[in-house]
Formats: C-alpha cells, structure tokens, sequence
C-alpha cells in the first residue's frame, strides 16, 4: 500500500459510556450535580436580592409590600433553599481554596496555611452573623 | 499455591457482529497472587482468544492496562483478585469510545494531551557548550508531582464533566499543561494560556475530585487544575506575566 493513499476508514466503534454511577448513583457525581445545581438557586437568590434594591427606590409603600410578600410561607421557604444552596458553594469553594494552597503560583511563594484558616474563618463568621441577622428581622430572636 | 475458581464478566464488543457491547461471563481458575490482568490474560490464553484488551508493562508504570473494574476505574495489573468478592464486573474505560471488547478509541485524549503542548518551550535554546539547564531541588518540588502522571486515563473515566462535556481537555492534560508551566526552564504558558483559558479548558471543572480519587500515581490532577485557574485567572489580569518571547 502506497504511504501516500488515503488512511482505510476506521473501525465502528461503540458509543462512550457514562462512568459507572453517574449522575447520581456515587457521592462525588452526586456532589458534581449539586454544585452545578447551585447557580439555578444562587440566581434566584440575586432576582429577589434586586428586588428588594428596586422596592427600596419605590418607597416607604413598596418596601413594606415587599417586606409582606417576603413574610409568606412561600418566599420563606424559597428563602431557606437559596440561603442553603448558597452554604453548600461557600463550603465547596473553601474547598477548592485549600487545594489551591498546596503549591507556588508562579512567583508568589506559598501562602502560609494560617491565611487560609483565617480567611475561612471571617466567612464564617459572617455568615453566622448574617443568619442572626435573618432571625431576628424574622422575629424569632427578641 | 491454591487455586479459586472466580466468575468474570467481561464487557464484549465485536463490531462486526455486535450492534451493543454485551457481558460475557468466564470462569478462572485464579492463584492468590493474580491481579485482574492475570485473568484476563488467561481468559485469552486458555479459554477465549478472541478477548482484546491493552496491556504491556505488568508493573503499573506504562498506563496501558486501565479499565473499569467493578465500576472504579484501576490498572488492571494492580488490582488484585482477592481484593474483589462475588463474580468481578471488567468493563473498558467509560467517557471513551470502545474499538473493541476492553480497547478504547484514545485519539482524543492524545490529541487534547498534544493541544497543551507538553513540553519545554524555549525562546532560545542555549547551545550545549554553555551546559545544561540548571534547576535546583526547591524549583524541582514546584512541579513534580504533577509529572509523575503515566497517560493511563483513568482521570478521564471518572471525571464527571467528561461525561457531560466531551469536548473538556481534561484532567491529565491540565495537569500536565500546569507541570510544564511551573518549571524553571520553561518559556511557554502563553502558548498553553488560549487553552486552558478556553470554553473547555480549567473552569469547565467544578471539582468532584473524582481524578485524583483514582489515580494511580498520585499526581493529584484536581489539584494542578484548580490551581491553574489560579494562574490563569492572575495571568488574564496581568497580575503574572506571561512567560513567553515567541
């Protein structure tokens, strides 16, 4: 056979096969689609987050019919969900953050392990402060 | 030594007979010391030789022996019988496509491999009077890790975004990508930048850390890759500059 003729045509092959478990089948696929599921919920979390910015410009009214609509079994507990999917990226990307720390970038040295316990912890920090927070404009807190 | 009869399932493709891969069942007489691969070579041997499957080194060093086994993806020659109760499931890798019965279609994962460029990029390379390049122990430790890595792809049979994403280059290439762009002798991670910053490049993954789960040799792909997005993120705001001069 000449080296320049055409190369024969490939062999029938099967179709790719999912991994064994995937997606929901194995914890880390499940986690992979939780994670990707987040931004859905982290989306709807900003709608009302610029919601509530466009009742703040309309008005001592509009701000209270928010606040009311806000109070409703169904806003709370759409509330809940986003505030828990938005948990759930804050630990993952903590995460992600400690494996970024286990090497060099380039010409900044490694950061010390400390930076990392302290830079979680504000976030923790702030989050427990905000869900505080969240309890007592929701009343349940004196 | 004892021999134990072990039931194998073994997915069969032969494309000019069959429309779906299917399980055939064996069964071997298996010593205490085999490994998976020690069954399947004596399922060729003495029982069915028109079985394929890949295999060379027999010492988990030439990554030509991965396959799914019971689900998990292992080089078959260190996945050892025993190790294993009830009848053993033997499929080929997931997230490639099957040329035939265990042997999967690799093009693809040597074409993104290749698309990296892995390998030292010089704008200039010193003639061989000047000596060698030199690279000290702490520099050497930056990458090391992360070159290691045998292009076994077990990596890519377990990673989730591969199933959804075909066209994602993939764990073992970033790695490598990041390994070349953390050595002291290399000019080259402009090159590899369009890349890796690409639609399929570091941020399609979202880090199920299902890579460096299986991994055989421990290069730990899931970590090269989120730190890559690091780099990659710095470099895109000129916070690194990018080494190249070509």
């Amino acid at each position: 056979m000449s080296a320049h003729a055409a190369s024969a045509p490939k062999t029938r092959t099967a179709p790719a096969r999912a991994p064994a478990g995937f997606p929901m089948g194995f914890y880390r696929y499940r986690n992979y689609v939780l994670f990707a599921a987040t931004s859905l919920f982290m989306m709807l979390g900003c709608a009302m987050l610029l919601d509530a910015i466009h009742a703040l410009g309309q008005g001592e009214a509009a701000w209270l019919a928010f606040q009311a609509r806000m109070a409703r079994p169904y806003y709370l507990a759409t509330s809940s969900v986003v505030l828990l999917f938005t948990l759930y990226f804050v630990i993952r990307f903590a995460w992600v953050g400690r494996k970024i720390a286990a090497g060099r970038i380039g010409p900044i040295p490694r950061p010390p392990v400390p930076m990392f316990v302290t830079g979680v912890a504000p976030i923790g920090g702030f989050l427990t402060l905000w869900l505080i927070l969240l309890l007592i404009l929701g009343g349940f807190l004196p | 030594m004892e021999l134990h009869k072990v039931k194998f399932e073994v997915l069969r493709f032969r494309p000019e007979q069959d429309q779906q891969p299917v399980f055939q069942t064996y069964e071997v007489e298996c010593m205490e010391d085999w490994v998976v691969l020690d069954a399947l070579n004596a399922i060729k041997d003495d029982i069915d030789p028109t079985l394929s499957h890949r295999w060379s080194c027999r010492m988990g060093v030439c990554g030509s022996c991965g396959m799914l086994v019971n689900g998990r993806p292992v080089l078959t020659c260190a996945a050892f019988v025993r190790d294993y109760e009830g009848t053993i499931r033997v499929e080929p890798l997931s997230n490639f496509p099957i040329v035939r019965d265990l042997v999967v279609e690799l093009d693809g994962f040597v074409k993104k491999i290749q698309r990296v460029k892995p390998w030292i990029i010089r704008k200039l390379e010193k003639d061989l009077s000047e000596g060698e390049y030199r690279q000290s122990a702490e520099q050497l430790d930056e990458f090391k890790q992360f070159s290691m890595c045998i292009n076994c792809a077990l990596c890519y049979a377990a990673c989730p975004v591969l199933a959804n994403e075909p066209e994602f280059v993939g764990p073992a290439a970033i790695a490598l990508a990041h390994r070349y762009n953390l050595d002291s002798r290399d000019e080259g991670n402009a090159e590899r930048f369009p890349v890796l910053d690409s639609h399929d490049g570091v941020y399609a993954c979202s880090f199920a850390n299902e890579c460096s789960q299986v991994c055989p040799k421990h290069v730990d792909p899931a970590m090269a890759i989120q730190q890559a997005k690091l780099t990659d993120f710095l470099e895109w705001a000129h916070i690194l500059p990018k080494k190249s001069f070509t």
